[in-house]
C-alpha cells in the first residue's frame, strides 16, 4: 500500500439473507483509490455495485448475512472501528455518500439549507450560523443559488436536489465521496453540468470519488480508474486510458463493443445471455457461459492476474502474460 | 465567500419566506374556516330531518299528546261528571294549545330551519321524555351531567392505550423480527374481541372469583365523603373498564403503529441520515417521527373526540354512568331533541378538531402550507 493510496480495500464480502437463499451481492472484492483519484466502478444492474457502496459505507440491510474483508482508510483501518466509532469518525466527516434515487434523499419536512449544515451541527457541534454559512459554501461549489438554502426539498427540481444531495456530501470535507448512481435519473443536460461540477470539485479540492454507474460514455469522463464489476466480483481494475482503450478481459471488450460511438461505423453489439445468479454463482469463471473465448480452464474459478503496473485481470486467457495477484 | 457574509446571505431569504409562509398561512386557514361552517351546518340540518324521520315524528307527538291529555282529563276526578261532548272539546282544546306551542301545525320544512337556527346556537332546548338525575329537562343539563364520567374513563384508557402504543412500536421497529415483535404480530388479532368482552371476563375473575375490586359503577354507595377517598373509590372503579380497554386495543394499536414506522424507516431520507453518521435518537426523532407528525396528530385526535360518543355496551356492563349508556336510551325513547343536543356538540366538536387539524398540518407539513397559494 504506498503512501498515496487513500482507500484500500480487500477481500470484501456482503450476503444477504433471503428467502430464496443467500444473495451473494459483494463476493471478494479488493481495490485501491488514491488521493485525488476518481475510481469508476462500472457493471449491469444486479451485479452487486450498490451493495458494495453500502458495504463501504457500513449502511447494512436488516437481513445480512455475512460481511467480511478490510477497509483501510489512510492510516485507519476502519474494520477494527466499533459501529459507534465508525459512525463519529469516518461517516460523513471523511466518507460521504450520495445515494441512488437521491430524488427522495431529501426529509421532505426540512429546509435544504438545515440539511445540508446538518453534519456539521450533529458531528462537529458548530453553530447554526456557521454551518449554514459552510452550506452558502458548498451550494456555490456545487452551482445552486444560495436563496435555494431557506426552500424545502418539493420546491427544487430533480437536479436542483441532485447537487443539494451533493453539496450535503461534500459539505464536512470529506476524503472520499461514493455516488452511487448519482446522475441516472436525471436529462443529458443535467446529467452533464452534474458531472462538469464534479471535475471541477475534483480538481479543486482534490477528493477523491467512487463513481458507481452503469452509464460508460458519462463516467469517461471523470474516471481516472475503471473497474469493472461482474456477479458480485470485480473481473478488471485497470486505469482509465488503458481500460477505454485496450481492455483486457472478454466481458470489458464486450461491453466496451457495446457502447455506441459517434465517429465509427461499427454497430454497438449486444451481450447475449443473463450474468448468473448471485444466489449460486458457478463455481468456475463466473463469464464463462456468455464468453466466446471459453475453453476447458474456465471450469475453474480465475484469479486476478497482474497485467502491468496497476492493472488486473480475472480470466484465465492472461495467465500466461500476468501473474497470479490475488483478487483484483 | 467569507463565513460571515455568507451567513447573512442566508439568513435574509429565510426570513423572507417565513414571511410569505405566514401569508399563505393565513388565507388557507380562513379558506377551511368556510369550509367547516358549510359542513357542520349540513351535517347538523341532516341530523335534525333525520332524527325527525323528515316530520314523520310529528304524527307520532300529535297522536301521544292527544292520548296524554285524554289520559290527564280521564284521571282528573274534578271532570269526572262532566259529559262526554264537553269532556272531548276539552281534550281537543288542550291538544290544540298543545300542537300550537309545539309549532306542530306548522310544516316540518318551515320548522327545520328553526330547529338548525337554534342548534347552531347551541340552544339544545328541552328534552321530551328524559331528564338529568338532578331532575333538570334542559338537554344541555342531561348530556353535561354524563360529560365527566366519559371523559374520565376513556380519556384515560385512550390516552394510556395511544402513548404507549406510539413509543413501544416506536422501539419495536427498530426490532423487526425479534421474538418480541413476532409476539405482537401474534398477540394482534386478540383485538378482534371488544372491550366489553374481556370485561366480562375481568369482572368474573377479579370481582366475583376473587373479590378484589368493584364489579361496577363509578363510586362507591354512599360515596366517601373525603374528596381524596372519593378520589381513590373512583379510581378503584376505573380500574378494571380500563384494563378492559387497555386489552382490548394495545396490540392492535402496537401492531399498526410499528408497520406505519417500518414503512417510514425504510424511506431513502432515512438511509441517507444513517449514511451522515447521525445518532439513532436523532435520526428517530428528525427523519422518522417528524415527517410522519401528521397522521400521528391526526390519529390522536380523532381518538380525543371519539371519547365523546363513550361506548354503549361497556358502560352497561361496568354500570358506568356514561354518554354511550344515554344516547342509546335516548334513541329508545324517540327524545329527538337529545339525540339531536348529542349530534349538534359532537359536529361542533368534529369541525373544531378538523380545524386545528388543518393548521398543525400547515404548521407541520410545508408541503401542505406553501404548495398551491400565492407566492
Amino acid at each position: 500500500m504506498s503512501a498515496a493510496t487513500l482507500l484500500h480495500v480487500e477481500d470484501l464480502v456482503l450476503h444477504y439473507r433471503t428467502r430464496q437463499g443467500t444473495v451473494r451481492a459483494v463476493d471478494g472484492v479488493s481495490f485501491d483509490v488514491r488521493r485525488g483519484e476518481a475510481l469508476v466502478v462500472l457493471g449491469e444492474s444486479g451485479c452487486g455495485k450498490s451493495s458494495l457502496a453500502k458495504a463501504l459505507m457500513r449502511l447494512l440491510p436488516r437481513n445480512v448475512a455475512r460481511t467480511g474483508g478490510r477497509v483501510r482508510l489512510g492510516d485507519l483501518d476502519a474494520t477494527a472501528l466499533s459501529d459507534e466509532r465508525f459512525r463519529r469518525e469516518v461517516q460523513w466527516t471523511r466518507l460521504a455518500l450520495v445515494m441512488q434515487a437521491s430524488m427522495n434523499a431529501l426529509n421532505p419536512v426540512v429546509r435544504v439549507g438545515e440539511q445540508v449544515a446538518e453534519p456539521l451541527r450533529v458531528q462537529r457541534r458548530w453553530s447554526r450560523r456557521r454551518a449554514l454559512a459552510r452550506a452558502a459554501e458548498v451550494f456555490e461549489l456545487v452551482g445552486v443559488a444560495t436563496d435555494f438554502l431557506a426552500r424545502y426539498p418539493f420546491e427544487l427540481s430533480g437536479g436542483m436536489r441532485q447537487r443539494a444531495v451533493l453539496a450535503m456530501a461534500l459539505v464536512a470535507e470529506p476524503e472520499l465521496v461514493i455516488l452511487d448512481e448519482p446522475t441516472s435519473a436525471l436529462d443529458v443536460l443535467t446529467q452533464a453540468s452534474i458531472m462538469n461540477a464534479l471535475k471541477r470539485i475534483k480538481r479543486e479540492l482534490g477528493t477523491s470519488f467512487i463513481l458507481i454507474t452503469h452509464d460508460v460514455a458519462t463516467s469517461s469522463e471523470l474516471a481516472d480508474r475503471v473497474a469493472l464489476m461482474y456477479a458480485g466480483q470485480l473481473v478488471e481494475v485497470a486505469d482509465a486510458g488503458r481500460f477505454f482503450a485496450a481492455p483486457a478481459h472478454p466481458y470489458s471488450q464486450m461491453l466496451m463493443a457495446s457502447v455506441p460511438r459517434l465517429h465509427q461505423r461499427a454497430r454497438p453489439e449486444a451481450i447475449p445471455g443473463q450474468p448468473p445468479s448471485l444466489f449460486e454463482p458457478p463455481a468456475g469463471c463466473r463469464y464463462a457461459e456468455r464468453c466466446p473465448y471459453r475453453f476447458a480452464r474456465c471450469a475453474e474459478h480465475p484469479p486476478a492476474f497482474a497485467l502491468g503496473e496497476r492493472h488486473r485481470a480475472r480470466c484465465w486467457l492472461h495467465a500466461d502474460d500476468g501473474e497470479a495477484g490475488g483478487a483484483p | 465567500m467569507s463565513r460571515k457574509s455568507g451567513a447573512s446571505a442566508i439568513q435574509r431569504p429565510a426570513r423572507r419566506g417565513r414571511l410569505r409562509d405566514l401569508r399563505r398561512l393565513l388565507a388557507y386557514t380562513l379558506k377551511r374556516l368556510l369550509a367547516l361552517f358549510v359542513t357542520v351546518l349540513v351535517g347538523v340540518y341532516l341530523t335534525i330531518v333525520i332524527a325527525n324521520m323528515g316530520g314523520q315524528v310529528d304524527e307520532l307527538r300529535r297522536v301521544q299528546i292527544r292520548s296524554e291529555a285524554a289520559e290527564a282529563v280521564r284521571a282528573d276526578p274534578a271532570f269526572q261528571d262532566m259529559p262526554a261532548e264537553e269532556r272531548n272539546a276539552l281534550i281537543e282544546r288542550q291538544v290544540a294549545l298543545e300542537v300550537e306551542r309545539l309549532r306542530l301545525d306548522e310544516p316540518f320544512a318551515v320548522r327545520s330551519v328553526d330547529y338548525l337556527q337554534q342548534a347552531m346556537r347551541l340552544d339544545l332546548g328541552r328534552a321530551e321524555q328524559m331528564h338529568s338525575d338532578r331532575g333538570s329537562r334542559a338537554v344541555y343539563d342531561i348530556i353535561v351531567e354524563r360529560l365527566p364520567a366519559t371523559l374520565l374513563l376513556f380519556g384515560t384508557a385512550n390516552l394510556l392505550v395511544f402513548f404507549t402504543s406510539v413509543f413501544v412500536a416506536l422501539w419495536l421497529s427498530r426490532r423487526y423480527g425479534s421474538a418480541l415483535d413476532r409476539s405482537v404480530v401474534a398477540l394482534a388479532p386478540t383485538s378482534a374481541a371488544p372491550g366489553w368482552f374481556y370485561g366480562i371476563f375481568l369482572i368474573l375473575v377479579f370481582a366475583f372469583v376473587t373479590p378484589l375490586l368493584p364489579p361496577g359503577g363509578m363510586v362507591a354507595v354512599p360515596p366517601p365523603e373525603a374528596s381524596w377517598e372519593y378520589a381513590a373509590s373512583v379510581a378503584r372503579h376505573m380500574l378494571l373498564p380500563v384494563a378492559a380497554m387497555f386489552l382490548s386495543q394495545i396490540f392492535i394499536s402496537i401492531y399498526s403503529w410499528r408497520t406505519f414506522f417500518l414503512i417510514h424507516s425504510s424511506e431513502d431520507y432515512v438511509e441517507m441520515a444513517r449514511a451522515k453518521g447521525l445518532p439513532s435518537h436523532t435520526i428517530e426523532r428528525r427523519y422518522i417521527l417528524r415527517p410522519t407528525l401528521s397522521p400521528i396528530v391526526t390519529s390522536f385526535l380523532l381518538m380525543l373526540i371519539g371519547l365523546w360518543s363513550g361506548a354503549i355496551i361497556l358502560e352497561q356492563v361496568f354500570n358506568w354512568p356514561g354518554l354511550g349508556s344515554l344516547l342509546f336510551r335516548a334513541i329508545g325513547y324517540r327524545d329527538t331533541p337529545v339525540i339531536i343536543g348529542a349530534v349538534v356538540i359532537f359536529a361542533y366538536l368534529l369541525a373544531a378538531t378538523v380545524f386545528v387539524l388543518d393548521i398543525l398540518y400547515a404548521l407541520l407539513d410545508p408541503r401542505v402550507r406553501l404548495e398551491g397559494g400565492p407566492s
